[in-house]
This record gives structure tokens, C-alpha cells and sequence, in this order.
């Protein structure tokens, strides 16, 4: 585990990287807890803005998937 | 009907799921999953995905119910969900129609001595193979040597074996184990799948392993009939390097060292060839078990020899007895897109057999009204999921409902053990009433099992179910950080503050009432669509076939015998009778489609007969447009008349030409036009057609010489026994490459066709009396066509389904559909199937014809903003966005609800930022950032 808190936002597409990271869950895999997901409905969704705007409050990476 | 329920031991209604029981249960059994390869505890689900996604106890390995010792998983469940006294449960059900899909079994190759596959450790079957290379099979997706090994050995004569464990170099695939085999088993069929499935567990393999695996398939006759397939195998040739060995290995010798496998086989110059492999896949048959032969014989229906029901062409999912129909395999061997076709095929006859009393028993659930919240402060109430102690067991959740309580607009917190169940389901309603609660968000598992329920739970408490949020802490959160019960507590507090400024913004949405006209319109009258056609008029829905000839039937006019012996004619003629008959059916001949406005349940299409111009308003739309031998000059045809096609035979038998007495030697050349760069598909129903000729050729005339050039022949499933018939009688078969195509000449007395034999390899020359080209099946390639419905075509022309697997008879431009040979070349009884699944997918849009709503998550446009770019319109995939032709505002960009699928490209690519994404609007996107932003 990290020392340092960490934290990288995530936007993950709700049709499949969500669905992913639920079955990671299902399947009791353990990752580092330094993720934030925020629910897209499509990757197609995301904006630069939505990007710059989480480095700017903080987030040490952001994660888009989909 | 009586079904026998065994006991699950698990009640379905309280379990939900978390596996606790799992993790001290000692009971072990082989996990047929992953094809035994692994173990799994007594108490088990059946993999991740399992729907319903509940528990069982097999009552073979649970210490509890052999030997009542144990009782763990009753003591660890959260959920109170274990019931050992469960019995066998009889449930008697009345019925109308029943469908059968009981399946296949793999072939078990242990009885075959050749290939030891029950004593090699190297030697395993394309199952054990395709979990080996799956995530989550028992190795991860690394392929590794003695695979049948348990991964951690406690034996020592396996931990000796274990030791010599190591990554395959060379792995070699053996097709037609237990398929096209009536020496070592009794499986003369072909199994249809086999072929696909090596080759993508040999690309697959080298993906894994890295491209110096060397792959080698040994193969009789490479079978990719399917779409794409062909391409598929090419590639796997030239792209990925696979080794494609046309040869029957006889035997396998292992080295007891290293567990290595030598084999020998005669290549196909006849040269005896010794090779060293690490590892052999068996490329196993798909059987019918002897539980499923007894099974069938209670519904009293027949079977083939080989145990596949029997149907007809004309009726493909029909079995010889009424009602009872059949999807899958059960249905003959076949692959995942016929089964999906199968099986929507079987629910049209099922349900056309019960079209009489359908929704008779259906019943409706009062609607709650809705209370108007627009304008009101925000009063969020937050529920936090205990879920047992799957949550509750990592996470503080007393903390994180102490810190909701204190985040902005928050007027209640509470926690509760399971937020899913019935009775907090009902709380949930009491104190959204008693508070006046506005918002709600739910912390718990995942939305996309569990938000439709607490929507509903919205819904009859008055509230509009879009103002809620549901924030996932188990999934992402409790199950995966167990260990750091700290940072999981934090993490929850970031999630569930995120939600709630989310919520916070959350607008009530309506969704838009959709009209659909209960009519449709088919283009084309051939059988597919005179099928599809037939189906929906006997639900009751009006139908209107566009057919541009001036009579029905299509292509199968030409034919004259089905695979299975039916005579063509006599069906179709009964069919279009059927179809003229109809009151329902209204059947435009000589007219062609001119035009199509509108979108699913709303479409207005332009059609011409002869000239005159009428509209038609339909619902939906089936195309069935077919597809026509080629033309071509190969080989001569055209230039002499006893060169001729296919169809010209086929003509020949139906009308008894005299001509046909005359022959002494005939010759079918295969592959005319298919398989070549320019069109590289197969096409799929030639190489039964021609077997199917050759035979009532030498049935005619046993004395006649009778010859097929061919490069692989492809006679899938049952339709191997003709094959197998036609060597039977004579019929000689000649393999030639492509590279080296047989020579055609046409001299006074005879045609002289030259090709160079591939066991002899020498020019041989036969005098043929009649040659006939099996010419390749081309699609119409209506690009007009696939214009006005917005539906793509691939590169040879034929329609593209909305998912090769999962979707093969719609597409992905709602309320459209598709049958027969325009979408791949395939024979009567696929070309029905297919029809009668078009016809069962557009029956699930026109039987909620008056509850059919869009989503209310979907794109708007706020004028004002509207620079009338056009990027909207020009970038969305399903055409939603479009520029208002009249009013204050045209020129501007509005978004059809009905198309708008959600996605939010539009909103992200508007310059002006005039789009909304209802639901995922960018403030609320933007909010969650935020609140990520503050500490809590």
C-alpha cells in the first residue's frame, strides 16, 4: 500500500470498465485503494475540461476507460 | 408439465450473494467450470456471472449433508440463507408451447487409445485448453505444461511432475477427435465449431505466450462457413503464423523424461514426418448425451441416429410433435450466432402457437403519483448498505452515516443492514414520506444490478426515480481493500460526499411516451421474409412485403431440393399461398422503396409500383433482400451449354430435362468465385448443394462417373452424412489448391476439365459430359437501401448485424431488422430460422407498443446557446441530433429522444456547451470533482 494518499480520479465507462471494476470486486481482487470512480455513461462523455478541472483539485493522475 | 426442482439448500430469496460461506466451507469438489481442472468448496456459484447470482450446496460434497458434520457456512451466513432440510420440490405448470434447449456434452476422448489422453499429462482436450488461456480459468491465462495437475501438488509423485512444469513452445491442435469418426466412436457428423475454435485458441496462445509459440492444426478439411470466418482462418495463416497441417496424426508417443509428445504423420506429398510437441489439443465433438436421448424420449419426440432432433427445413424449430420446439445444438451442431437465431426462432413458434390468448395473464402494477419537487431546497436522504458484513466488515459504516449526516443538504443518514431487503425497502418509502426527502443516495453495491430496484422503491414513495444516486462501497471498495479497513472507511466518506453533491443536482426527468405503429414493412419477398412476414401477421400485426419482381419466392424459385431431400417447390408454393391468403399480409409487387423517413416505431417509407408513387407508415422494418449467384465467365461458362451453374442443374432436375439422361460423366467444380482475394467469404450452402446433386446424379445413374473439385468441403453438422453417402456411392472428390485451379476446355465431343490430383500429385484430365460451377452466393449490396435505414454493410456488400454473436438477426439502428441471405449466404432452413427470429426480435417492440418510453438519462439542447455548428449532428453515431427545419429556432440542433441513446459524445464535443446529458449533466460531473476535491 501506498504511504503517500494518493489519489487518482477515475472515469469509467458504465458499460464496460465499470462493469469491470465490479467484477474485480466479485472477484476479490485486492488493488491499492487510491481510486475515486466517477460514473460515465461512454467514454465519448468525457471532456478535457472534466480532466484539467480534477488535476486542479488535487488529483494526482486521472484514469479515463471505456 | 411436471419439472422436478432439486434442492439448492441455499433459499434464492435471502441469499445475496457475498460468498462468506465460501471461505470456510471444507467440502471439495471438481469445479466443472474450468472443465475439472481445478477444485471448488462444496458450497459454490456456478461462475461470476451466473444469473440468478445465488448460491447452491452440492449435496455429494457437503460434510453437513453426507455426514452432518460441518454446519459452517449456516453459522457464517449473513443472510440466514442456508436451509439443509430443503427437498426435491414437484412443480406442476400448464403450458401451451414448450421449448427444449437442453444442449451438448464435449466428447470424452479418454476411450480412445491412439492419443492417451487419459494417461498423457501433455494431452488435453480444447475445453481444459480454452480455460487454460482464460483470466479467469485455474492458471490466470498462462499457459503452462501438465496443466492437469493440481497447481499446488501434495502428492509426491505429482510434485515430481510438477517440477518439470514449463511454457510451451510447440503446441499442436487435432481436429475431428469424436466428429466425422465412425471407426473409434459412432459420431459421423461434423460438429461445426471445431474448426473456429482452434483457430482462435491457437491466435489466442500465441497472444499469451509471444510470437515464438509455434501453433499447428491438423485438419481433414478446414470448416469457417460462418460469417467472417474465412478471413478469420487467412489471417490466422498469414498474420499470426499458425501452421495449418492437412493430415490425421495416427498416434502419440510421450517421453517419459520430459512429458513430451512425439508424434508421426505422412504430410501431404505422402512423407512421413516426426515431430516433438510440449503440448496436444484435442479438438473435441459436440455429442448428445444419453441423459438428453432419455430426456427427449419423455416428450416423445424423434430423434436422428445421432441424437439431434429431428425438424424439417420448412420448420426448423419444430419438432414431430406439436408444440414442442428446439433451439441449440440439441438442434443439430452449431455455433453461438445460429443458436442465439435458434432460440429466438423457437420463442416465434412457440408463441405463434399460443398467438390466441396471448397476454392473458398479464398483469399490470397501479402507479404511484408523482410528487412535484421543482424548485424545492434539496433534502437528500442517505442510506448506507451494511450488506451483512460484506460492507460493514471493512468499513466503519456507523462513521460514514455519522459524516453524511453533516455533508450540505443532508437531511437524513441512516445505515441499514441490507439496504436491498423488502423490509427496508419499505422504510425507505416511510421516511422519504415522513421528512418530505426530495433526493436519495444509496451507498451500497453496484447500480447496475441494484439501481432499477431503489428506483422503484422512488417511484412508489411519489418520487421521480432519476432523483437518485447510488454510490458503490462494496464493489469498489469493501471487496477489493479488505485489508485497510482505514483507508476503505475514508475512501467511503470521498464516494459517498461525491454522490452527494451529485445528487444535490439531480433534476426530476421525464421520459418521452414512444408511438409505435403496429406495422411493418419487409423488403423482400423471398423465404426469409415471407417467413418473417407469416410470423407477425399471425400475431395479429399487419404486414407489408415489398417485393420488386413481379412475383414472391425470391431465389428458392431456382431450387430444387432442400439438404435434407424436401422438394422446394412444393413448400414454397404453400408458403406463398399462406402469405396471399392472409388478411393481415398486404403484398406490393413490382414496387421498389423509394425512401424512408422517420425512426423506430415512426417510419414513413416512399414506395413505387410501376410508376406510381404511395407512402406507407409503418413501426418497423425487416430487410430481406436476399442474394444471387454470380455472374462470372471462369471456366468457360457461358461459352458451351453443358458448362453450366448450379441453379441451371437444379433447374434441369425439377423440370426432368432429358438432357440429364445423356450424362455419363458429370463434374461440379467448387469455390467458383468464393474464397478468392476479391471475395474472401465462403459461400456457405455450395459445397452441400453440389454434394446433394452429385447424389441424385448417381441415383439417376449408378453407372455414371461423377466427380467434385473442391478445396476443403464444407458440409457442416448432419449434412457430413451426405458427403459421407456420396463417397458411399462413387462420387469421386478431387481436392485442388487455389494457386493451381483445374483448366477448363471445351472440345467437340466432351469438356475436357485438367487438375492436378492431390494424392497422385500429377495432372489428371477428365472428359466430363457436364460440368457444373458452384458459383459463389454475392449480396445485392443495396447501398441505397442501407442508406435510408442507416445500417452498414460490410465490405462485400452484406448487411452487418447489430452483434455478430448476440445480435444476428437485428440491427443497431433500433426498430430495423434483418433475414436471409443479405446478411451471409445460407440455405432454406437458416434462411427460415433466421426469418422467424426477425419476427420474435420485432415482437418484442411491437408488444409494448403502449408502454414503450425512451430513457430519460439522454441528450437536450439549450437553443439559446445553439451556434447551429452542426458537430452535434455530424458526430453522433445514431443520427439523434438534427437541425430544426421550421419554427423560431430553426437551424438549430434538436435532439430526438427516441434515437439519443445517452451516450453524451454530442455534449462533450458542443463547442457552445448548449448540450445537456440529463443525469450526467456537466455541473453534476463537475460537482463530484469538486467534493473529490475537499478533504473530509
Amino acid at each position: 500500500m501506498t504511504e503517500k494518499n494518493i489519489k487518482i480520479v477515475s472515469f469509467l465507462c458504465n458499460w464496460c470498465s465499470y462493469g469491470a471494476a465490479d467484477l474485480a470486486g466479485v472477484s476479490r481482487m485486492e488493488y491499492p485503494a487510491d481510486i475515486r470512480v466517477i460514473r460515465i455513461p461512454c467514454s465519448g462523455r468525457m471532456s478535457p475540461k472534466f480532466i484539467l478541472s480534477a488535476l486542479r483539485e488535487g488529483a494526482d493522475a486521472v484514469w479515463v476507460s471505456g | 408439465m411436471e419439472i422436478l426442482k432439486k434442492p439448492r439448500y441455499v433459499r434464492e430469496d435471502r441469499c445475496i450473494a457475498c460468498g462468506a460461506c465460501t471461505e470456510k466451507c471444507p467440502g471439495k469438489f471438481d469445479d466443472g467450470y474450468n472443465a475439472d481442472l481445478k477444485t471448488r468448496t462444496a458450497i459454490y456459484v456456478e461462475y461470476p456471472q451466473a444469473v440468478p447470482l445465488k448460491y447452491a450446496i452440492n449435496p455429494d460434497a457437503c460434510l453437513k449433508l453426507t455426514k452432518d458434520k460441518c454446519g459452517t457456512c449456516q453459522e457464517v451466513c449473513p443472510a440466514d440463507a442456508i436451509d439443509y432440510t430443503m427437498t426435491e420440490e414437484k412443480i406442476t405448470i400448464d403450458t401451451g408451447s414448450i421449448i427444449l434447449a437442453p444442449g451438448f456434452k464435449p466428447f470424452d476422448p479418454s476411450r480412445f487409445d491412439n492419443y492417451q489422453y487419459a494417461k498423457f499429462a501433455n494431452v488435453v482436450t480444447s475445453m481444459e485448453f480454452e480455460r487454460l488461456l482464460s483470466a479467469t480459468g485455474p492458471t490466470m491465462g498462462h499457459v503452462t505444461t501438465f496443466p492437469k495437475l493440481p497447481a499446488k501438488p501434495k502428492k509426491k509423485k505429482d510434485k515430481l511432475l510438477a517440477e518439470k512444469r514449463k511454457d510451451p513452445k510447440k503446441i499442436a491442435w487435432f481436429q475431428c477427435v469424436g466428429s466425422r469418426d465412425v471407426n473409434k466412436c459412432d459420431n459421423p457428423y461434423c460438429s461445426s465449431v471445431c474448426c473456429m475454435y482452434a483457430v482462435k485458441e491457437a491466435i489466442i496462445a500465441k497472444e499469451h505466450a509471444g510470437k515464438d509459440l509455434d501453433c499447428a492444426i491438423f485438419f481433414m478439411d478446414m470448416r469457417t462457413p460462418g460469417k467472417e470466418f474465412e478471413k478469420y482462418y487467412q489471417n490466422a495463416k498469414d498474420k499470426h503464423g499458425i501452421n495449418f497441417i492437412r493430415s490425421r496424426v495416427h498416434s502419440v508417443v510421450e517421453d517419459s523424461e520430459t512429458g513430451d509428445l512425439h508424434i508421426q504423420y505422412a504430410d501431404e506429398m505422402g512423407q512421413i514426418v516426426r515431430e516433438t510437441y510440449d503440448m496436444i489439443v484435442l479438438s473435441v465433438g459436440l455429442e448428445i448425451s444419453a441423459e438428453t436421448r432419455a430426456f427427449a424420449e419423455k416428450f416423445n419426440i424423434d430423434l436422428t441416429e445421432s441424437g439431434f432432433a429431428k425438424t424439417g427445413s420448412f420448420e426448423p424449430v419444430t419438432t414431430s410433435r406439436d408444440g414442442i420446439y428446439v433451439s441449440g445444438v440439441f438442434n443439430n451442431p452449431k455455433d453461438i450466432p445460429e443458436s442465439v437465431l435458434d432460440a429466438s426462432a423457437a420463442a416465434s413458434a412457440a408463441g405463434d402457437a399460443l398467438a390466441e390468448v396471448r397476454n392473458t395473464l398479464t398483469k399490470e402494477i397501479p402507479a404511484v403519483p408523482e410528487t412535484n419537487v421543482t424548485g424545492d431546497r434539496p433534502a437528500i436522504g442517505v442510506f448506507i448498505c451494511d450488506c451483512g458484513s460484506n460492507i460493514a466488515g471493512v468499513v466503519d459504516c456507523p462513521n460514514v452515516t455519522e459524516y453524511a449526516a453533516t455533508l450540505p443538504y443532508v437531511t437524513v443518514a441512516e445505515e441499514t443492514t441490507y439496504a436491498c431487503s423488502q423490509d427496508a425497502q419499505d422504510k425507505m418509502v416511510e421516511i422519504i414520506k415522513e421528512k418530505g426527502l426530495n433526493r436519495i443516495v444509496v451507498a451500497a453495491c453496484t447500480p447496475k444490478t441494484h439501481e432499477p430496484l431503489f428506483q422503484e422503491t422512488l417511484k412508489s414513495a411519489g418520487l421521480n426515480k432519476y432523483l437518485f444516486e447510488m454510490t458503490n462501497i462494496r464493489n469498489h471498495n469493501s471487496w477489493v481493500h479488505k485489508n485497510n479497513p482505514d483507508i476503505a472507511t475514508e475512501k467511503a466518506k470521498d464516494l459517498v460526499r461525491m454522490a452527494v453533491a451529485k445528487a444535490g443536482l439531480a433534476q426530476p426527468l421525464k421520459e418521452e411516451k414512444i408511438q409505435v405503429n403496429a406495422s411493418v414493412m419487409v423488403v423482400g419477398g423471398g423465404l426469409a421474409g415471407m417467413v418473417a412476414a407469416r410470423s407477425l401477421a399471425s400475431q395479429g400485426y399487419e404486414t407489408h412485403i415489398i417485393e420488386k419482381k413481379d412475383t414472391l419466392g425470391g431465389e428458392a424459385l431456382k431450387l430444387w431440393k432442400t439438404a435434407q431431400g424436401e422438394d422446394v417447390q412444393q413448400h414454397l408454393s404453400a408458403l406463398i399461398k399462406e402469405v396471399q391468403a392472409s388478411d393481415k399480409i398486404v403484398v406490393h409487387t413490382n414496387t421498389t422503396l423509394e425512401g424512408v423517413d422517420g425512426f423506430v416505431g415512426n417510419f414513413v417509407s416512399k414506395l413505387n409500383t410501376d410508376g406510381n408513387t404511395t407512402e406507407l407508415e409503418h413501426g418497423i422494418a425487416v430487410l430481406a433482400t436476399g442474394a444471387k449467384a454470380l455472374e462470372t465467365t471462369e471456366y468457360s461458362l457461358g461459352q458451351d451449354d453443358r458448362i453450366i451453374p448450379t441453379l441451371e442443374l437444379d433447374r434441369m432436375f425439377k423440370d426432368n430435362d432429358p438432357k440429364l439422361d445423356q450424362v455419363q460423366s458429370a463434374l461440379f467444380i467448387q469455390c467458383v468465385g468464393s474464397r478468392e482475394p476479391e471475395r474472401p467469404y465462403c459461400s456457405r450452402v455450395c459445397c452441400t448443394h453440389s454434394v446433394e446433386n452429385a447424389i441424385a446424379l448417381k441415383e439417376k445413374n449408378p453407372d455414371m462417373d461423377v466427380f467434385i473439385l473442391y478445396r476443403d468441403i464444407r458440409t457442416y453438422g448432419e449434412r457430413e452424412l451426405l458427403y459421407k453417402k456420396a463417397r458411399e456411392k462413387g462420387v469421386i472428390f478431387i481436392r485442388y489448391e487455389v494457386t493451381d485451379k483445374p483448366q477448363v476446355k471445351v472440345e467437340k465431343d466432351h469438356v475436357a476439365v485438367t487438375v492436378k490430383d492431390h494424392v497422385l500429385n500429377q495432372p489428371v484430365t477428365i472428359q466430363a459430359d457436364l460440368v457444373t460451377l458452384a458459383t459463389a452466393l454475392v449480396p445485392r449490396k443495396d447501398e441505397r437501401l442501407a442508406n435510408f435505414f442507416k445500417v452498414p454493410l460490410n465490405d462485400e456488400g452484406f448487411f452487418v448485424e447489430k452483434h455478430a454473436k448476440l445480435g444476428p438477426a437485428e440491427f443497431a439502428t433500433d426498430g430495423v431488422f434483418v433475414a436471409g441471405s443479405g446478411h451471409y449466404p445460407k440455405p432454406v432452413n437458416e434462411a427460415i430460422t433466421q426469418g422467424r427470429a426477425a419476427a420474435s426480435r420485432a415482437l418484442t417492440l411491437l408488444a409494448k407498443k403502449d408502454s414503450l418510453f425512451t430513457s430519460g438519462t439522454i441528450a437536450s439542447v439549450d437553443v439559446e446557446k445553439c451556434s447551429a455548428c452542426g458537430v452535434c449532428v455530424s458526430i453522433c453515431p445514431y443520427n439523434a441530433p438534427a437541425f430544426m427545419t421550421e419554427g423560431r429556432f430553426e437551424g438549430k440542433a434538436d435532439v430526438n429522444p427516441v434515437l439519443c441513446k445517452g451516450c453524451g459524445l454530442c455534449v462533450a464535443s458542443c463547442r457552445s456547451g448548449a448540450i445537456h446529458l440529463r443525469g450526467f449533466d456537466t455541473n453534476q460531473i463537475f460537482s463530484q470533482i469538486f467534493a473529490l476535491g475537499e478533504t473530509a
